[in-house]
C-alpha cells in the first residue's frame, strides 16, 4: 500500500441508515425504513443525489438497494459497505469470520457452491485469520454487487474493528491489496474507531484509499477521542471520509461538515437519517469550498 | 494496548505502573468482546484466553490476537498467572470456572447471569468473600452514562419520594435470521432462563441497584417459541409499597439494537429515562435542572470510553473491574449486589412458573 492508485470519495449519500448501522434515535431509523421502504422512493433519492453532486452512495449491497438500483436505467456509483449485515444479524452470529463465510456459502448459488468448497478446503485458507478469509468472503459477497458502478469496497466496522483491536496489519494491508486487484475499486475500512485507526496505520506505514468514520463538533463516536482524533486527522496519510456530521443533531449540518472539513476530513457522508432536504443539502455541500 | 488513560476511568491510575494481566475463558460474543476491551484498556494486557473450541481459539487468533489460548481453564491458570479472569463461558459451566479462578485465587469478572441457578450464584459469592477474591458479574447497563446519572439523580433525592415505577427492555431477537430458538438453541437444563436470563437481568440489577430490592413479585411469562420464555411482564413491590413494573421481551418487531426505558414518578417530579435520552420533569429546581421539563439526549453525555466495539458502556464496565483488580473502589455489579438482583430474578421465575401467585423474594 505505498501509493494511492483510487481516488477517495469527497462527498456520498449514506445509506447506512437503512442497513440499521446509525446513532439515529429509534422512531427516526423506523421512519427512514418506511420512508424508503418501497424501491422507487430509494430510487429516485439516489438519482437526486447524484445530480445534487454526490459521487456515489455509501451502502451494503442490500435488498433494498439492489431493488432500487434494478429500477433505473443509469449507473448510480455505489461504495459499497460488505458483508452487507444488519447489526442484529451480526448480534446473533458467532464472532469471527467463519460465521460469515458459512452464512455467504449458505446464500450463494449451487454452482458456486461446488468451487466454494474447493477453495475453503484449500490449504493456504487458514481457518479464522480475517487476512485469509476476508477474501474469500468478499468474493461471495461480490455476487450481491450490480454489475455496473462499483466505486470502492469498504470493510464494515465490526470486521475493521475486530482486526483494528487484534492489531492485525496484515488483514489491512492484504484486503486492501486484494480489493484493488479483484474488484478494480478503491479499497476502504468503516470503522467506529477513527483516531485508533488512523494512527495504526500511521504506525504500520498502511495507506488504504480511504477510511470512513464519525467526525462532529461535538466528537461524539471519535475514538479514542476528540482531541487524538483530530490530531490523527492532522498528521494522517490516509484520506478520511466523515460520517454523523451532525453528532445525532447536536448541531447542524453546515456545523458538522464545516468542522469537520477544517480537522481535514477528505470527504462527506451524508446519511438518509440526517437530512430530510437530500437534494439541497448535498446541493449546499458540494457548493462549499473546502478549507 | 493504548497508552494515553481517561480520567478517572483506567486502571493504570491504580496499578502505578504495572500492567494488568487479564485473560478470558470463553469466546462466544462476550468473550470476544471483553478481548477486545482488555486490549484497548490503559494499563491491561490480554495475556491468555481459553475455550475448549478449537474454531473459536483460532477465530480469536484470526483477528490478530497473540495471546496464548488454552482449550481448559485449568491449563490456563497452571501456565499464566493473570492478575483477573473474565468468565464468558456458556451458563452451564460458568459457576465450575468461576469456583477455579476463585479458589486458584484469581479476581473473577463473570458473564451475567452469575451462575445458571440461585443456589449457585450464592455458593460463588460465599467463596469469594470467604476467599477473599474480588468477584463481579457484567452488567454493563449501569455504566452508560444516561443510566449513571439517573442513578445519581434518584439516589440523590431529585424526585423525592417515590410512588411508582415502570421499566421495560426490548429486542426484536426472534425476528432475525437466526433466532436462538428452536431444538437445542436455549434448553432450560442449560440455561438460567430465557429473555431476563440472557438480556433483562441487566434492567432487573440497575432497578434493585436503584430502587432496593422488592420484598415480593409477582409475573406472568409467554414461552413462544421453546421452553424458556421469550416475555416475561412483572410487578415488584418494594419495602415501602411502591410497585415497579418490569417488562422484558425479545419477540417484539421494530427493535434492532436492544432498547431500555425507565420511568419513575415521585412526589417531586418524573423521569423518563431511555437510550435515547433523559427527561425530567420537576416540581421544582433540583441537582442543577430548572423545574418544569428538561431533556438530554443521549448523544450529549460525554463518552470516554477509548474503543467502541458495540457501545460505550462495555469499555466502562471494564474498566471499572480493572481498575478494582488493581486496587480502586467497588465497582457496581461486585458479587453481593449482583447476587440480589439474581434472587430477584429467581423470584420472578418462580412467581411465572406458579402461574403469577405472589413469591417472596428471598
Amino acid at each position: 500500500m505505498s501509493r494511492r492508485e483510487y481516488p477517495a470519495p469527497r462527498l456520498l449519500l449514506s445509506a447506512r441508515a437503512l442497513d440499521g448501522a446509525s446513532r439515529a434515535t429509534r422512531e427516526r431509523l423506523l421512519e427512514i425504513q418506511a420512508r424508503f421502504h418501497e424501491p422507487e422512493s430509494l430510487a429516485v433519492t439516489l438519482v437526486k443525489a447524484v445530480e445534487a453532486g454526490a459521487e456515489g452512495v455509501l451502502s451494503s449491497p442490500s435488498a433494498a438497494l439492489r431493488a432500487a438500483l434494478a429500477e433505473l436505467d443509469r449507473t448510480i456509483p455505489l461504495v459499497a459497505v460488505l458483508p452487507a449485515l444488519r447489526p442484529q444479524e451480526y448480534r446473533l452470529l458467532e464472532p469471527g469470520v467463519e460465521p460469515l463465510l458459512a452464512r455467504s456459502r449458505r446464500d450463494v448459488g449451487s454452482g458456486w457452491r461446488l468451487v466454494w468448497r474447493g477453495l475453503l478446503r484449500g490449504r493456504v485458507f487458514r481457518a479464522g485469520d480475517f487476512a485469509a478469509r476476508v477474501p474469500l468472503l468478499l468474493e461471495a459477497e461480490a455476487s450481491r454487487l450490480p454489475r455496473r458502478g462499483l466505486e470502492s469496497v469498504v470493510i464494515a466496522a465490526p470486521l475493521t474493528d475486530a482486526a483494528l483491536a487484534g492489531g492485525h496489519r496484515v488483514f489491512f494491508e492484504s484486503t486492501a491489496r486484494f480489493v484493488r486487484g479483484r474488484f478494480r475499486a478503491a479499497a476502504g475500512f468503516e470503522t467506529r474507531n477513527p483516531g485508533v485507526l488512523l494512527r495504526r496505520l500511521r504506525e504500520w506505514s498502511l495507506r488504504p484509499d480511504f477510511v470512513v468514520g464519525p467526525v462532529n463538533p461535538r466528537g461524539l463516536g471519535m475514538k479514542p477521542s476528540l482531541e487524538e482524533t483530530r490530531a490523527e486527522l492532522a498528521r494522517s496519510a490516509v484520506p478520511l471520509v466523515a460520517t454523523e456530521v451532525r453528532a445525532s443533531g447536536l448541531c447542524t449540518l453546515a456545523e458538522g461538515a464545516q468542522y469537520a472539513r477544517s480537522l481535514g476530513a477528505h470527504g462527506l457522508a451524508l446519511d438518509l437519517a440526517e437530512t430530510d432536504e437530500v437534494s439541497a443539502d448535498l446541493r449546499r455541500l458540494a457548493g462549499e469550498p473546502r478549507e | 494496548m493504548s497508552d494515553t488513560p481517561a480520567p478517572g476511568t483506567s486502571p493504570d491510575e491504580s496499578v502505578r505502573g504495572r500492567t494488568l494481566r487479564v485473560a478470558v475463558v470463553g469466546l462466544g460474543r462476550a468473550g470476544v468482546a471483553h478481548s477486545v476491551m482488555v486490549a484497548n484498556l490503559p494499563g491491561c494486557e490480554l495475556a491468555a484466553v481459553a475455550d475448549p473450541r478449537g474454531s473459536a481459539r483460532a477465530g480469536l487468533r484470526g483477528m490478530g490476537f497473540a495471546a496464548p489460548a488454552f482449550p481448559r481453564v485449568e491449563r490456563l491458570l497452571e501456565k499464566i498467572q493473570p492478575d483477573a479472569l473474565f468468565v464468558c463461558a456458556p451458563q452451564q459451566e460458568r459457576a465450575r470456572v468461576t469456583r477455579i479462578a476463585l479458589e486458584s485465587g484469581v479476581p473473577a469478572i463473570v458473564e451475567r447471569p452469575l451462575a445458571r441457578t440461585l443456589a449457585e450464584a450464592e455458593e460463588l459469592v460465599k467463596l469469594a468473600a470467604q476467599r477473599r477474591v474480588l468477584l463481579a458479574v457484567a452488567h454493563p447497563l449501569v455504566f452508560e452514562p444516561l443510566f449513571a446519572r439517573v442513578h445519581e439523580l434518584v439516589r440523590g433525592g431529585v424526585l423525592g419520594p417515590l410512588r411508582q415505577a415502570r421499566s421495560a427492555m426490548f429486542v426484536s431477537r426472534v425476528f432475525a435470521p437466526h433466532p436462538r430458538r428452536g431444538p437445542n438453541r436455549l434448553d432450560p437444563r442449560r440455561v438460567a432462563g430465557g429473555v431476563v436470563a440472557h438480556l433483562a437481568s441487566d434492567l432487573l440489577f440497575a432497578l434493585v441497584r436503584l430502587l432496593g430490592v422488592p420484598v415480593e413479585v409477582r409475573a406472568s411469562w409467554n414461552l413462544i417459541y421453546g421452553a424458556v420464555e421469550d416475555e416475561l411482564h412483572g410487578m415488584m413491590t418494594l419495602a415501602d409499597g411502591v410497585e415497579v413494573g418490569f417488562d422484558s421481551s425479545w419477540s417484539v418487531p421494530g427493535y434492532a439494537h436492544a432498547s431500555t426505558v425507565i420511568e419513575l414518578e415521585g412526589r417531586e417530579g418524573k423521569l423518563l429515562a431511555s437510550d435515547e435520552a433523559l427527561e425530567l420533569e420537576l416540581e421544582r429546581p433540583a441537582a442543577g435542572f430548572a423545574a418544569g421539563h428538561s431533556r438530554i439526549l443521549e448523544a450529549e453525555f460525554d463518552s470516554p470510553a477509548r474503543f467502541d466495539f458495540g457501545g460505550e458502556a462495555l469499555w466502562l464496565h471494564d474498566a471499572a473491574c480493572l481498575a478494582w483488580v488493581a486496587g480502586g473502589p467497588p465497582p457496581a455489579g461486585e458479587g453481593a449486589a449482583a447476587l440480589r438482583a439474581q434472587r430477584v430474578m429467581d423470584a420472578l421465575y418462580r412467581s411465572a412458573a406458579a402461574g403469577g401467585r405472589s413469591v417472596p423474594v428471598s
